[in-house]
């Protein structure tokens, strides 16, 4: 049996199929013409005279083709009348048009836009072959101050020698690290990163241009990174991304084999990126290959500095469960092979689309259930203000009824409009998503993914067309419902414009409000939640002083200052030329800005076994005025001063929480312990304990931390902070300005002010707060109009009747009491049932919260108070003019 | 006497057609010569009903269609009876037989009468 096409889809084909078909008629009509011909040949007439007599017979083809195609299309006529129909209702009302198509576009826009951020975060392939069939491996701290860390070089190659459920696995630098290429005039910051020669075929990326790395491409020979990290900087051969290909090289084809100079090294160009790709550490321009053999020789540095990043390719028939237990069973052995290196560190194994979306899986998830919850209120406002003009179009139904239309086409012809409606609504509901998207390039960028598109492709439209035919539909339900037969009667009779609607369409639209209600107060609930989390968040205090100051990253290139006493002279000459700026009241310089410390080190007080497991801390180099320039207290001690120079004992300046973790007795200042991986390293001494600061936000207490002296760690990245009395940023150009005249090959990167700076630490808490906070306020708009509308309809609708029981003697304030106890009831239906809509928004927000209880008293009053406010006053209006009719008036108006 | 189209009776054509198409898959001018022939060359189909009757069972589903070759090596469009049609042909018929039979019933009873 041949296979059939739903009837829509027929239909549609007999349209574009058209031209087909009617030569498909003709063949048949002529065949059918010529066998009568034959046949009348064969009895005895001559060919003219059968030719004439066949087609007297065969009558007017023309007619028979035009019944060919009656027979096919007669639903699209249908349908198109319906539109027209559909539309010329519209255009006839058009203040209810234009505020159902703002209404559905808003809607319809919403879920649109955020479709499209959750389809490209968490739907879209990565940009790999056979995407997932690959793993990432993560190191952190067991303490859970540290999720998604890097791993040693030591782990890395006993994970690879020991493992069985991976093809291949390749290691690689877990960030992009800033560079600098070019000569010294025009020298441009390009982020350059490092990787295993097998990277690239582990994640199954072809190059456009050239050729990937081969093992020796991969050379050795270490060079200090920022922060004490050791990675290779020799390679010669460099493979660049598309972008830039295209932004340094101009797209130029014969790119392979140029000479660039990255860092003030020469290395050839081999191999240029497709179009499309990313790695898993974000956006970076060159790459290298490293050989990280020579690091697993090193004993200091093999298994205590956690610096790598690890992708695999799963084996034909492993599956990343298995491939997680193996590799968690391989780190358990190297727990006990090594617990003085790896006994507070732990490992995790996931898909890599798992890691790549990271944290924002479930505020993404939770945006797209309030878009869905904001259209489903447009829905039933929509259904509800539909059903209000069908109720006045009672009669005209009747009418198409009694004329004999039959109640299938009578809804048939409802639904049409409501979807004519919607269409509009998601054409312009198109543009709204377009506007949001746009918002979202310049608010959400560090928020989302790094693979993360923010584009509407052709799917997000076909996405965008169905949902508006769905809601179309949805809306358009309840007035179909309501076309009643066995009323038409009744309805044809019924002369007076006022009798009251029926029972079941009224108890039809109290139920849309209160659903409307429902979904609003667990979103207006979402949203308190979240906006209490990040004024928790916000509220606590940071620890410093972020007002007034700005910041900058100056990155000294390592071939030019790479002695000690040449990066000590560069800082000391810049802090001197910043410090004589007008305006500035003081400098600082780090190798970290406050609140973005990413360096940890070991930690082992003087007089613990070396083979005790290291716990880590942060850590951070800084210059003399650092604590009093960000106003950081001193508890104890000192701060760092001129006794500390290259020659006198080393220093450290511990936080509050690191003292009290290390020296319970109070007994910090003085004590000396060793920092890093280096287990023979010089004994520091605290000389001086300050006030915590909280490197991360979303945490409530701070992580132990541990200051060094600029005076006595020469560092190559320099991060400046100046103090100023007027708007930071009006210092920026001055401070470029002296940097050029020290040196025009160093570019001036990221600046800032500091309080910016903290803000973007929170922009991806924050992003969701905003957006739930925008949808409930759009809700609780679109209940207060669907209320209003509702009471609005009912009270006009009995009009007639109250002016009887006016007329009858009825005080005024009793009907305001009928209208109000009606409403009040299915307010409180839709509040009860939105306690459960609460509970199930509360579930899924879960470790979204931060500081607040799941069901925090203050916002459920909150919400529920704004909810029935906003609902009241929309109600009152109605129940107000109610009160005022004249009975005389309303009696007589026929 | 030929009895044109116009006085079988409404659905009947249907009713024929699909009975035709029972015996196996035919063309509109085999269709209507069968008619013909079966029916003693009573009965004569015009193809102004015919054809609409066929566009219109097709859309139904009762029927379907392809372009085959025929003995004469003439390229035609043969219909072919899909399952719902043998359903909806199998009811017809009992439809029919059930109305003949009662016309038949009331014609004897007043022919006996009379």
């Amino acid at each position: 049996m041949r296979l059939r096409l739903p009837r829509l889809a027929r239909v549609l084909l007999a349209l574009f199929t058209w031209r087909n078909r009617d030569r498909e008629m003709d063949q048949e009509m002529a065949f059918h013409l010529e066998s009568i011909t034959a046949h009348y040949v064969r009895s005895g007439m001559s060919r003219t005279e059968a030719e004439h007599a066949a087609r007297r017979r065969f009558g007017n083809v023309l007619r028979l083709k035009e019944a060919g195609h009656d027979v096919r299309t007669a639903h699209l006529d249908e349908l198109a009348r319906d539109m027209t129909y559909g539309l010329r209702q519209l255009t006839g009302a058009p203040a209810f048009a234009c505020v159902a198509v703002l209404t559905l576009a808003l809607g319809i826009g919403a879920n649109t836009a955020i479709f499209a951020v959750v389809k490209s975060a968490l739907l879209d392939a990565l940009p790999y072959r056979d995407a997932d069939r690959l793993v990432r491996v993560y190191g952190g701290l067991v303490s859970g101050t540290q999720r998604g860390g890097p791993l040693s070089a030591g782990t890395v190659k006993d994970i690879a020698d020991r493992q069985r459920s991976l093809s291949s696995l390749a290691a690689f630098t877990d960030v992009g690290i800033d560079a600098v290429y070019g000569g010294n005039d025009g020298a441009q910051m390009v982020r350059m990163t490092w990787v295993e020669p097998a990277f690239f075929e582990t994640l199954g990326v072809q190059v456009a241009l050239g050729r990937t790395f081969r093992d020796d491409d991969a050379l050795s020979g270490l060079v200090p990174l920022s922060g004490g990290q050791l990675a290779p900087d020799a390679p010669t051969a460099v493979v660049v991304t598309d972008s830039a290909w295209t932004r340094l090289f101009a797209g130029d084809p014969g790119v392979l084999g140029r000479e660039v100079r990255v860092n003030g090294i020469p290395r050839t160009v081999i191999g240029v990126l497709p179009r499309g790709y990313l790695g898993p550490m974000g956006e970076v321009d060159f790459y290298f290959a490293f050989d990280l053999d020579p690091v697993r020789d090193n004993p200091i540095v093999a298994r205590r500095s956690q610096w790598l990043g690890l992708i695999g390719r799963l084996k034909e028939d492993v599956e990343a469960a298995t491939a997680r237990d193996e590799i968690a069973e391989i780190w358990a052995g190297l727990v006990r092979e090594y617990p003085a290196d790896n006994g507070t560190l732990g490992i995790a194994t996931m898909p890599l689309r798992t890691a790549m979306v990271g944290d924002t899986r479930t505020p993404l998830l939770v945006l797209m259930a309030s878009a869905g919850l904001v259209l489903l209120i447009t829905c039933a406002n929509l259904a509800g203000a539909l059903l209000s003009r069908a109720i006045s179009r009672r009669k005209e139904l009747a009418l198409r009824a009694a004329l004999g239309a039959g109640r299938g086409r009578l809804v048939r012809q409802l639904l049409t409009e409501s979807t004519v409606l919607a269409l509009a609504g998601a054409t312009a509901g198109l543009l709204v998503a377009i506007v949001i998207l746009g918002a979202l390039r310049d608010l959400a960028a560090r928020a989302l993914p790094v693979h993360t598109n923010l584009w509407l492709d052709w799917q997000a439209l076909v996405a965008t067309g169905l949902l508006a035919v769905c809601t179309g539909l949805a809306f358009g339900m309840a007035p179909a419902l309501s076309v009643n037969r066995a009323d038409t009667r009744s309805a044809l009779h019924d002369e007076s414009r006022g009798a009251s609607e029926g029972r079941r369409s009224r108890r039809l639209r109290g139920l849309l409000v209160a659903g409307q209600m429902a979904l609003c107060v667990s979103l207006l609930v979402g949203a308190g939640l979240l906006t209490r989390s990040l004024w928790a968040m916000t509220g606590q205090p940071m620890g410093l002083n972020p007002e007034g100051v700005l910041t900058g990253v100056v990155q000294l290139p390592a071939r030019e200052y790479s002695s000690p006493q040449q990066r000590v002279l560069f800082r000391e000459q810049f802090e001197e030329r910043l410090r004589a700026l007008p305006g500035v009241e003081g400098v600082a310089i780090a190798t970290s800005l406050p609140t973005a410390v990413r360096q940890r080190s070991g930690v082992t007080p003087e007089g613990t076994s070396p083979d005790a497991a290291q716990p880590f801390v942060l850590t951070s180099v800084v210059s003399q005025d650092y604590f009093r320039l960000l106003g950081i207290p001193l508890r104890a001690g000192r701060t760092f001063d001129a006794q500390d120079h290259p020659n006198s004992p080393p220093a450290i300046v511990v936080s509050e929480t690191m003292a009290r973790r290390f020296w319970p007795d109070g007994n910090a200042i003085g004590a000396r312990v060793r920092l890093g991986p280096d287990r023979n390293s010089p004994l520091l001494t605290v000389v001086g304990i300050v006030g915590d600061v909280r490197n991360d936000r979303a945490r409530p207490e701070a992580e132990p931390m541990a200051y060094r002296s600029t005076r006595q760690v020469p560092v190559p990245i320099l991060m400046f902070m100046v103090r100023t009395t007027s708007d930071p940023m009006l210092l920026a150009r001055p401070v470029e300005r002296e940097l050029e005249m020290m040196n025009r090959g160093i570019p001036l990167q990221r600046v800032m002010t500091l309080a910016t700076l903290l803000d973007e630490g929170l922009s991806g808490r924050r992003l969701p707060v905003l957006l739930m906070a925008a949808f409930g306020l759009l809700a609780l708009l679109l209940a207060s109009v669907g209320v209003y509308a509702m009471f609005a309809s009912l009270a006009a609708a009995r009009e007639r009747e109250f002016g009887v029981r006016l007329a009858l003697g009825s005080r005024p304030a009793a009907i305001a009491g009928l209208v109000l106890r009606q409403g009040a009831g299915w307010m409180a239906a839709g509040l009860v049932v939105g306690a459960f809509g609460i509970l199930l928004v509360v579930r899924l927000l879960g470790d979204l919260l931060y500081g607040v209880s799941p069901l925090d008293p203050v916002t459920l009053v909150v919400s529920v108070a704004m909810l029935v406010g906003c609902a009241t006053i929309a109600l009152l209006v109605p129940v107000v003019r109610a009160m005022r009719v004249d009975a005389a008036v309303a009696l007589r108006a026929q | 006497m030929a009895v044109r189209q116009t006085d079988l009776l409404q659905g009947t054509l249907d009713l024929l057609v699909l009975k035709i198409l029972g015996t196996g898959p035919d063309h509109g001018y085999g269709i209507a010569t069968r008619i013909h022939q079966l029916s003693d060359e009573v009965l004569r189909v015009e193809e102004g009903s015919l054809y609409p009757a066929l566009y219109r069972m097709e859309e139904s589903g009762f029927i379907d269609s392809e372009w085959r070759v025929t003995e004469n090596n003439r390229k035609a469009k043969f219909y072919r009876l899909t399952r719902k049609g043998r359903v909806a042909a199998q009811a017809e018929l009992e439809g029919w037989l059930r109305l003949s039979k009662a016309i038949t019933r009331v014609l004897r009873a007043i022919e006996q009468g009379a």
